[in-house]
């Protein structure tokens, strides 16, 4: 299991251990992290995962397709390390690693 | 009445060795029995332990959100058979089905955005998705709010009004309408068209519905033709004009600007005149959560939520296996067709306590009302503004709001789910 923590935007933290291979998204939505509405289910087609991702992270995880680069232009305040949580895959290497997620997907 | 047939027996005998293989229930989709409680139907079917067989449409019915929601998300589930199936042998199932000899609903209709799959699917939800954002949704709200003010000043001094066709039908029609470049004066058309068309797509197609269906899209497909070239010569701050923008540049033909428009329209009509008809037929049935909810604004975000889990106004959508896929705990052929039963899967228990209950304060309410996978509903930002300004304009102005007839009939088939009439009595706040 890998331990992950959830940083809310009103400073709050969920702390949740996830198995390798599921995505970021099925991690929040497990550990009840609202803000993370994924209401496609993880299709890439909604774009209400939106979360960002620590710099040196951003760097390491596998790059963005190009449908979600596409979908990220329409998130609310994308920043530089923006991910859809959808579509990052949890991997060993990610232990303590720590997603900031925005307060409203809509 | 359609009884468990005699596969789905067999499945039941070899797999489920230790219950009564036969299930208690008859699933008519049809019948007036299902419109007026398909909940107790869908609860009797998720108590078997497999999919549902049902053999007038050939398709595996699932009730269970985790089937329902797996094959929504399983990329190999597709709404087309086209990528395994011969030209031949489609014509053939289109013939059987009754969705042949239309030419302007083959054309128009049968392929869209919707239909469609891998790089056609893309492209064209590429192009749409950014005019339904959230952030462009928004622009709509002070438009709603005028038009939904306006309407309910025309029916404020009546004490009874049905609230489907005196208002509800109204409302949809008109916002799609503009958001797409439409004058509001042939939004009655519109609607027309897009429920002549809708209708077609229930299980059960009759020759007259057929011809009905084919007229409405091509007197549809004449409109936009009239409209486009009104467009073309001046173009607007709208949808439509954009659209033109986008087949200019060459990213979707004019076959498809036409069924992506008509696409837009008809999905915007009818399933949101159903969810605020059954909204306020919900409200109304549970008087709690109605005051809950004037007593606390706060709660209209997450009470939308609930009127599309509680009765989710397309209950039913279709996709087709492209390969052997397991499916509920069994393993399923290529080809196989299943029925996605979201309005069964927003009843499911396991994913919701009391789950016939409508509570206007759910959270988490994860439901599949506007489907899962790359089939998201594009509209639901909007979808989901227009029933959040409606019930806070409702609730500020009017008050005492209660059913006229108890007795609410709701609509027959599959496809669709919402009340034919809901007779109400109102007085001004």
């Amino acid at each position: 299991m890998v331990k992950l923590t959830f940083l809310k935007a009103d400073g709050s933290q969920v702390e949740t251990d996830v198995a390798p291979g599921n995505s970021l998204m099925q991690a929040a939505v497990n550990a009840g992290v609202d803000a993370i509405a994924a209401e496609c289910g993880g299709a890439c087609a909604c774009g209400t995962c939106h979360c960002v991702l620590p710099q040196d992270w951003f760097e390491r995880v596998a790059a963005p397709a190009s449908d979600e680069i596409d979908m990220l232009e329409f998130v609310i305040e994308p920043q530089p390390t923006s991910r859809l949580s959808c579509q990052v895959v949890v991997t060993e290497e990610m232990q303590d690693m720590v997603i900031s997620v925005p307060d409203t997907q809509v | 009445m359609i009884e468990l047939n005699v596969l789905s027996r067999f499945y039941m005998r070899e797999e489920v060795m230790f219950t009564d293989p036969a299930p208690n229930f008859n699933f008519d989709p049809h019948s007036a029995e299902f419109a007026a409680d398909p909940y107790t139907t869908y609860a009797a079917m998720r108590a078997i332990d497999m999919p549902y067989y049902w053999e007038e449409a050939d398709t595996w019915m699932l009730t269970k959100m985790a089937d329902v929601e797996a094959v929504a998300l399983n990329k190999n589930m597709l709404r087309n058979n086209e990528a395994f199936v011969s030209e031949i042998d489609r014509k053939e199932q289109q013939r059987a089905i009754n969705f042949h000899d239309m030419p302007y609903h083959e054309r128009y209709v049968q392929v869209n955005l919707l239909e469609s799959e891998g790089e056609t699917h893309s492209r064209l939800r590429k192009v749409v998705f950014r005019e339904f954002t959230p952030a462009m949704i928004s622009r709509q709200r002070e438009a709603i709010q005028t038009f939904v003010d306006g309407l309910l000043e025309e029916l404020s001094d009546q004490n009874e009004i049905d609230f489907v066709s005196d208002f509800a039908a109204h409302v949809p029609g008109h916002i799609i309408g503009r958001v797409l470049g439409v004058p509001d004066e042939d939004a009655p058309k519109l609607r027309h068209w897009s429920e002549e068309v809708v209708r077609f797509f229930d299980p059960g197609r009759e020759d007259a519905d057929k011809a009905r269906a084919e007229f409405a899209t091509k007197e549809f497909y004449e409109y936009l033709l009239d409209l486009l070239a009104t467009r073309e010569a001046a173009l607007q701050d709208d949808l439509l004009s954009r659209l033109i923008g986008h087949r200019d540049a060459g990213q979707l033909s004019q076959d498809e600007l036409i069924s992506t428009a008509m696409l837009i329209l008809m999905a915007g009509h009818g399933s949101t005149i159903d969810v605020l008809g059954s909204g306020m037929h919900a409200l109304l049935r549970f008087p709690d959560q109605n005051q809950r909810l004037r007593d606390d604004a706060a709660l209209m975000k997450t009470a939308v939520q609930e009127m599309f889990r509680f009765e989710s106004p397309l209950p039913y959508f279709h996709r087709f296996a492209t390969e052997e896929t397991e499916v509920g705990g069994r393993k399923f052929p290529a080809g196989t067709r299943f029925g996605l039963l979201y309005g069964a899967a927003n009843h499911d228990p396991v994913r919701f306590d009391n789950p016939d209950k409508f509570d206007v304060g759910r959270s988490p309410n994860r439901h599949l009302a506007f489907g899962g996978g790359g089939h998201f509903c594009l509209g639901n930002h909007l979808a989901r503004l227009d029933m959040d300004v409606i019930f806070s304009s409702i609730n500020a102005r009017f008050s005492g709001i209660e059913l006229a007839d108890t007795k609410v009939e709701y609509k027959r088939g599959l496809s669709v789910r919402g009340p034919k009439a809901l007779r109400m009595g109102w007085k001004r706040a």
